[in-house]
């Protein structure tokens, strides 16, 4: 008959009072961990998709590339050495894109339209990039200096041309003259991304380099990791593979694609003040259920502070009662919320009768079958923090309880 | 010297904008082995005076002294201290916690001082079976008639042998022939032990078996008697 006991049994001396807190509690866990963990899993699959058709966990960039985008800040890639296959090499690294970004003007025998001309390495880029996954072999580009080229859906329509149709690639030249090539289409992306499909064409990056009079030039070397939380660890490992004085630097994809993080960020933003109000209402919820069972006991306090207990003893016994009802919450709310997260992991909630199957999200496609992932770290903190709300929502009825005169309290009735 | 000495005892409640004397000027000296009853009409001061001997309520004026200890000089914690080991406390009704079962209220003020599980359960059945409710232990205050409940009241004030018990209108809410065991088993503990009591009551009853008769009116002295007990 100890402090635990006797709390136990005064938790359950009004049962519905009990279990209905304790259904509020555990239903608002669940909420916040199903509803954390559904957000989890949408970034977490748009930061892939993002990083993997934008510059990857990590780039590597000339200068102040990142920011200004000026064309002019391309580098040489053979002439870093083996810095591609070095880079591939460290653990946790699952592939290193090489890119050319050139803003130009496609040219029709009808039709002119600006574009950002895109070279990449075709046999990298093709097993990564999701804007090439729904395009058949045939119609994807095969060496680093063909003419071949994959244009966007609109940019195809805008231009009026048809597969196999020739078209004209016009950029500034490195000494400010104009540059023209001849492609040729083998193939459409179709992203539902509008800048990529207004306005991308993608060539082997050679052929996009020649442009520029160097055949090795890029802009960017996107490095795609196994896991997106390899990156802290990584960028410094990168970092000291990049050739002193070479002015190369490596970027996380938060700075290189900061649209994109910063969606997610305001995104999670309201997200977390729902949560708030969520854990807000809960606690106040507590706070009332304690405050009433320490009214209903004002008597009984009474009589167990005048047979010779100690108002600290009392204070714990209503804090040790708020611990338990707080524990028993945990426990339900997350058996709760792992059968919530494990059915949108496994079911996930689709939204294609709502929403346009390619919507967009900080520029990257957001997929309307949305699933949760696993963030176990969260909902364990998240569960403390219930329970130690609860045992904060019940200092002041602990003190109410504590503050207590006998002998006013028995003439109560 | 007395057990418990009052001299000159006041206590007056705010009421409002004016004040209750609820006890005036009351001294009062009780030895160690009495079997004393508070008498007087309702609001005449009985359990007033019997809170400020308890330790729960301060006098305005006044001291108190009880098992040579001035309770003005004591504070707060060694209050609760003092009542947890040298008073015993019996209410009216309703005094037992009702989570808890009879062998655990019994046990409650031996459990408060720190004893172990098996000497106070070893205390708690001897004092059951003095009580006469042996095999009673384990019901709950709900599942006990009132006598009963007010047994085990008494086995958990006399558990840690106190130097007095105090008992507010104990017999109140029990029918005549249940108050007439009580008393007679108070009155047995009393004599075979030596525990003094003071009672609260304007029963005719408890009167009846005091061995004296202490009158209130209006929160002063009325008349001091020692009786033949019946
Ligand atoms: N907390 C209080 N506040 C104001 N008046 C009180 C308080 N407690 C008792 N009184 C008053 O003091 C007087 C004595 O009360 P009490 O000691 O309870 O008498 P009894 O126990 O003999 O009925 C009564 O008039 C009562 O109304
Ligand atoms: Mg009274």
């Amino acid at each position: 008959m100890e402090t635990l006991t006797l709390a136990w049994r005064n938790v359950w001396r009004n049962r519905r009072r009990t279990l209905i807190t304790i259904v509020a509690m555990s239903f608002s866990l669940m909420l916040v961990q199903a509803f954390h963990n559904l957000s989890f899993g949408v970034y977490a699959q748009m930061v892939d998709s993002g990083v993997r058709s934008g510059s990857g966990h990590i780039a590597i960039y000339r200068g102040d590339y990142v920011n200004s985008r000026d064309d002019r800040l391309f580098w040489n890639l053979k002439k870093m050495g083996v810095l591609e296959q070095r880079i591939a090499q460290l653990n946790g690294i699952k592939a290193v894109l090489p890119r050319l970004y050139l803003p130009g003007l496609a040219q029709s025998s009808r039709e002119s339209r600006g574009i950002m001309l895109t070279g990449i390495d075709p046999v990298a880029e093709n097993a990564i990039n999701p804007l090439l996954k729904n395009i058949n072999a045939p119609a994807l580009i095969k060496t680093l200096d063909g003419r071949d080229a994959l244009v966007g859906s609109r940019l195809l329509t805008e231009l009026k041309l048809k597969i196999g149709n020739k078209f004209v690639v016009t950029t500034q030249g490195p000494e400010g003259q104009l540059v023209s090539e001849l492609l040729r289409i083998r193939g459409v992306v179709k992203s539902g991304i509008r800048e990529v499909d207004n306005s991308l064409v993608m060539v082997g990056r050679q052929r996009a380099a020649a442009m520029t009079g160097q055949p090795e030039a890029i802009h960017e070397l996107a490095i795609i990791l196994d896991n997106p939380d390899l990156e802290k660890k990584l960028i410094p490992l990168i970092s000291e593979l990049l050739p002193a004085g070479s002015d190369l630097k490596a970027v996380s994809w938060e700075q290189s694609m900061a649209n994109l993080a910063n969606a997610i960020k305001l995104d999670y933003a309201s997200q977390k003040f729902i949560f708030l109000i969520i854990v807000l209402i809960v606690t106040i919820g507590v706070v009332n259920t304690l405050l009433m069972s320490v009214m209903e006991r004002i008597r009984e306090f009474g009589v167990i502070l005048a047979i010779g207990a100690t108002p600290g003893r009392l204070r714990a016994t209503v804090m040790t009662e708020a611990f338990l009802l707080g524990s028993v919450s945990m426990l339900f709310g997350n058996i709760l919320g792992a059968l919530a997260t494990w059915y949108l992991v496994e079911i996930g909630i689709d939204l294609r009768d709502f929403i346009p199957e390619t919507m967009e999200f900080g520029g990257v496609v957001f997929n309307p079958v949305m699933r949760a992932a696993w963030d176990t770290a969260y909902m364990l903190q998240i569960s403390l923090y219930v329970l130690l709300l609860s045992v904060v929502a019940s200092l002041y009825p602990a003190a109410k309880a504590a503050r207590i005169a006998p002998a006013v309290a028995m003439r109560h009735h | 010297m007395s057990l418990i000495s009052l001299n000159n005892l006041s206590k007056t409640y705010p009421l409002g904008s004016q004040k209750i004397a609820a006890v005036q000027g009351l001294t009062l000296e009780i030895q160690a082995g009495e079997f004393a009853v508070l008498a007087g009409p309702s609001g005449s001061g009985k359990t007033t005076v019997l809170n400020i001997v308890g330790a729960l309520d301060t006098p305005t004026e006044g001291s108190v002294n009880v098992d040579g200890n001035d309770y003005s000089e004591m504070n707060p914690k060694e209050l609760a201290d003092f009542r947890l080991r040298r008073i015993g406390f019996i209410f009216q009704s309703y005094n037992l916690i009702p989570v808890l079962t009879a062998a655990e209220n019994a046990e409650f003020t031996l459990m408060l001082q720190g004893m172990s599980t098996l000497k106070r359960r070893k205390i708690i059945s001897g004092i059951f079976g003095e009580l006469g409710i042996e095999g009673l232990e384990d019901r709950r205050p709900n599942d006990l008639s009132g006598g009963q409940q007010q047994r085990v009241a008494i086995a958990r004030a006399i558990a840690p042998q106190p130097a007095v018990v105090l008992a507010d209108e104990p017999t109140a809410n029990l029918d005549s022939s249940t108050a007439e065991d009580l008393l007679q088993l108070m009155r047995r503990l009393n004599q075979e032990k030596g525990t003094t009591f003071l009672f609260s009551s304007h029963d005719p009853l408890v009167i009846a078996h005091a061995e004296r008769v202490i009158s209130l009116r209006d929160g002063r002295l009325e008349s001091d008697i020692q009786q033949e007990a019946g």
